[in-house]
């Protein structure tokens, strides 16, 4: 590459621009092919795999044998046997989701959605939630994997409960912590130092931590005179408690990206908006919020995809238990393929989880890029 | 805060100033209850399983010993496992470095045809779920049989597209003189590149192999189903695996130092870094 640029040099001819593309095009391609081909062989094709392996029957014990067998694997996730449509079935969740319908239409009133990406959002809503979310299998039938269900339900209260938690508390702390000061640094030391610790360690700890008779929490509510709280046995209390021990292990990494955004903010308009009377809640409305949209954005997205794949908190302390109310898709997928050796049917899972979790980020990237 | 005290003895405190006080105290407190936990683990760890039998709610260590602590290294396989840890996490910071660094060296300096159509593509990769595609990967693994090697540990998490990102990002804020000076002095791309921009990238480089180092040695996942031979556990789902039968509670004190022990190896690193964690991002963040 060197010898190129310096007979490229040396000629100072007309040839020269065409040396040195050639020798850019050469270095460049060159100093990129490391990271394309392990991104390509290991992180994009495993995608194409994992579509074309949904269509195949595969057991894992011996996979060089796989049977065709086209879409029954998605079949099997979708649907069941007596399947008939009501009005009623799933109608809060249903209704909840219609809602979206609102957003979709103001925006395209106010031109921030355009017609044609307007009006196929909300047939798609109205398709999922008015139409395709009413099937159910009658009393006589059920549904080929209610586990399939079952599990991503929970994935996606998990995804509700703990991104507006995790990313709002990020925030907080961030501003709470934004100051300069040496005791303020050792205090942003200490919020973020759960987040080094690996999931095991984190379960260790929160698993007895929970337990009513050995832990911390219970001693604490007893001092308070209230019955302790058996959390990970308890169904309504289960998935909550994974989702605080899952707050006190991730903020911090929140905090640092929040951190970052703010340091970013230009200091002068505070001082602007100080002077033109503007209060607290002012400056934090109209100058901290917009300054940090595309931080929010980043750290939102991170913390949603990050949701979706939750899987060693609940596997480790509660194996998907008490009766399935913390079993999640990744362990659902991981049972199928590992436990039960369906390998296809694991595949065809992740198919669906992962355009779900593009779907998410995709909506998330565009409402930002309408609003600025 | 230093400013702070200086005033304070010079003149009365302000209101200003016992605002900030009282804040400042209202977050050490809540900084301190974020301890307890931590805390609490490293008091177990110290406490002996006897002790503990009868009270495990103390953040002192009650009958204080060494003993589990010196026990996790006399048996088992936690050894073998922070070992397993030890390489794995090393072999993949680094060579996540090095791709990384080379990728964002090539975005952000040179302009080879393609990089306008290739660019979008990697960060298209920010959205992949690494974690969720932990089945075709499997699959391709038990072909090559690969798996039960440290290849296969290391291999599928060393391509990161944030890695890329922050790179890039990170060099096209460097001056371009300094680069193009030495070019005319003879130096090549390599030269430029080993010599001059991977050591002015030290900010970025540092917060991502820390971020790298803490996500690698805490992966569950994909080592869960790679890995399954018990000397190839690494500590962290070697650690997993002693917590499935719940009559631990006698032993409660071993499991927490083995808890410690793979914890410290990372609060080490996070204390020595932690300064260059928010600076390299920052930088990272700052103009995108």
């Amino acid at each position: 590459m060197a010898s190129l640029y310096n007979v490229g040099k040396a000629l100072r001819g007309k040839s020269l621009a065409s040396r040195e593309s050639l020798s850019s095009n050469v270095a460049g391609w060159g100093f990129l092919a490391p990271f394309l081909v392990i991104y390509f062989a290991l992180l994009l094709y495993p995608i194409l795999q994992a579509v074309v392996m949904g269509f195949y029957d595969l057991d894992l014990l011996v996979i060089s044998d796989r049977t065709w067998i086209g879409f029954d694997n998605y079949v099997r996730m979708f649907w069941g046997t007596d399947m008939a449509w009501t009005a009623q079935n799933m109608a809060d969740w249903r209704l909840a989701g219609l809602l979206l319908l609102v957003p979709i239409g103001l925006s395209m009133r106010s031109r921030r959605l355009g017609i044609v990406e307007g009006s196929l959002s909300a047939v798609l809503v109205i398709a999922i939630f008015g139409l395709a979310m009413g099937f159910a299998p009658t009393s006589e039938g059920r549904w080929f994997d209610s586990q399939f269900w079952l599990s991503f339900g929970n994935t996606v209260l998990f995804v509700l409960l703990s991104t507006p938690l995790i990313v709002g508390f990020g925030l907080l702390l961030a501003m709470a912590l934004h100051r300069p000061g040496k005791w303020t640094g050792v205090l942003r030391t200490l919020f973020f130092a759960p987040f080094v610790l690996s999931v095991s360690v984190l379960t260790l700890i929160w698993a007895i931590m929970l337990n009513p008779q050995l832990g911390l929490v219970g001693t604490f509510f007893e001092s308070l005179g209230l019955e302790p709280i058996s959390w990970l046995t308890s169904p309504f209390w289960a998935m909550p408690a994974v989702v605080v021990a899952t707050l006190w292990w991730t903020v911090g990494f929140n905090i640092v990206l929040f951190l970052a955004g703010l340091q970013d903010i230009d200091k002068s308009l505070y001082e602007a908006a100080e002077i033109d009377g503007a209060g607290r809640w002012g400056r934090f409305r109209f100058i901290t919020i917009p300054g940090l949209s595309r931080t929010t954005l980043l750290v939102t997205v991170l913390q949603v995809i990050a949701s979706f794949q939750i899987f060693g908190q609940v596997y480790i302390m509660t194996r998907g238990g008490p009766n399935g109310a913390t079993r999640v898709s990744i362990q659902h997928i991981y049972e199928s393929g590992f436990r039960d050796l369906e390998l296809g049917y694991a595949s065809a899972m992740s198919v669906f989880l992962f355009v779900v979790m593009v779907f998410f980020s995709a909506v998330q990237f565009r409402m930002v890029r309408s609003r600025d | 805060m230093s400013n702070l005290m200086i005033h304070r003895s010079s003149q009365r405190i302000r209101p200003k100033q016992l605002k900030s006080i009282i804040f400042l105290s209202l977050m050490s407190l809540a900084a301190a209850i974020w301890m307890i936990p931590l805390i609490w683990m490293f008091s177990l760890s110290l406490s002996s399983n006897e002790a503990l039998k009868s009270d495990t709610t103390s953040i002192v260590p009650v009958d204080f010993t060494l003993e589990n602590l010196v026990g996790v290294l006399e048996g088992g396989q936690t050894g073998q496992w922070l070992l397993n840890s030890v390489v794995v996490t090393g072999f993949t910071t680094l060579g996540t470095l090095l791709l990384a660094a080379m990728a964002g060296y090539a975005f952000a300096r040179i302009p080879f045809a393609g990089r306008k159509i290739v660019y979008p593509l990697v960060l298209a990769g920010l959205m992949v779920p690494r974690e969720a595609m932990f089945v075709p990967l499997f699959l391709m693994f038990a072909e090559a049989e690969l798996h039960n090697t440290y290849e296969a540990l290391i291999l599928p998490r060393i391509a990161l597209p944030l890695g890329v990102f922050i790179m890039t990002q990170f060099m096209s804020a460097i001056p371009s003189e300094i680069e193009e000076a030495a070019r005319v002095d003879g130096a090549s791309r390599w030269g430029v590149f080993w010599r001059i921009m991977l050591p002015m990238s030290a900010p970025a480089l540092t917060a991502l192999g820390i971020f790298t180092y803490i996500l690698t040695w805490n992966d569950f996942l994909w080592p869960l189903v790679s890995a399954t031979q018990r000397e190839m556990f690494t500590i962290t789902t070697g650690l997993a695996s002693l917590q499935g039968n719940f009559a631990q509670a006698t032993e409660l004190g071993s499991l927490m130092a083995r808890g410690v022990f793979a914890s410290v190896p990372l609060i080490v690193i996070f204390l020595i870094f932690q300064k260059h964690l928010v600076r390299g991002i920052s930088l990272g963040s700052g103009n995108k």
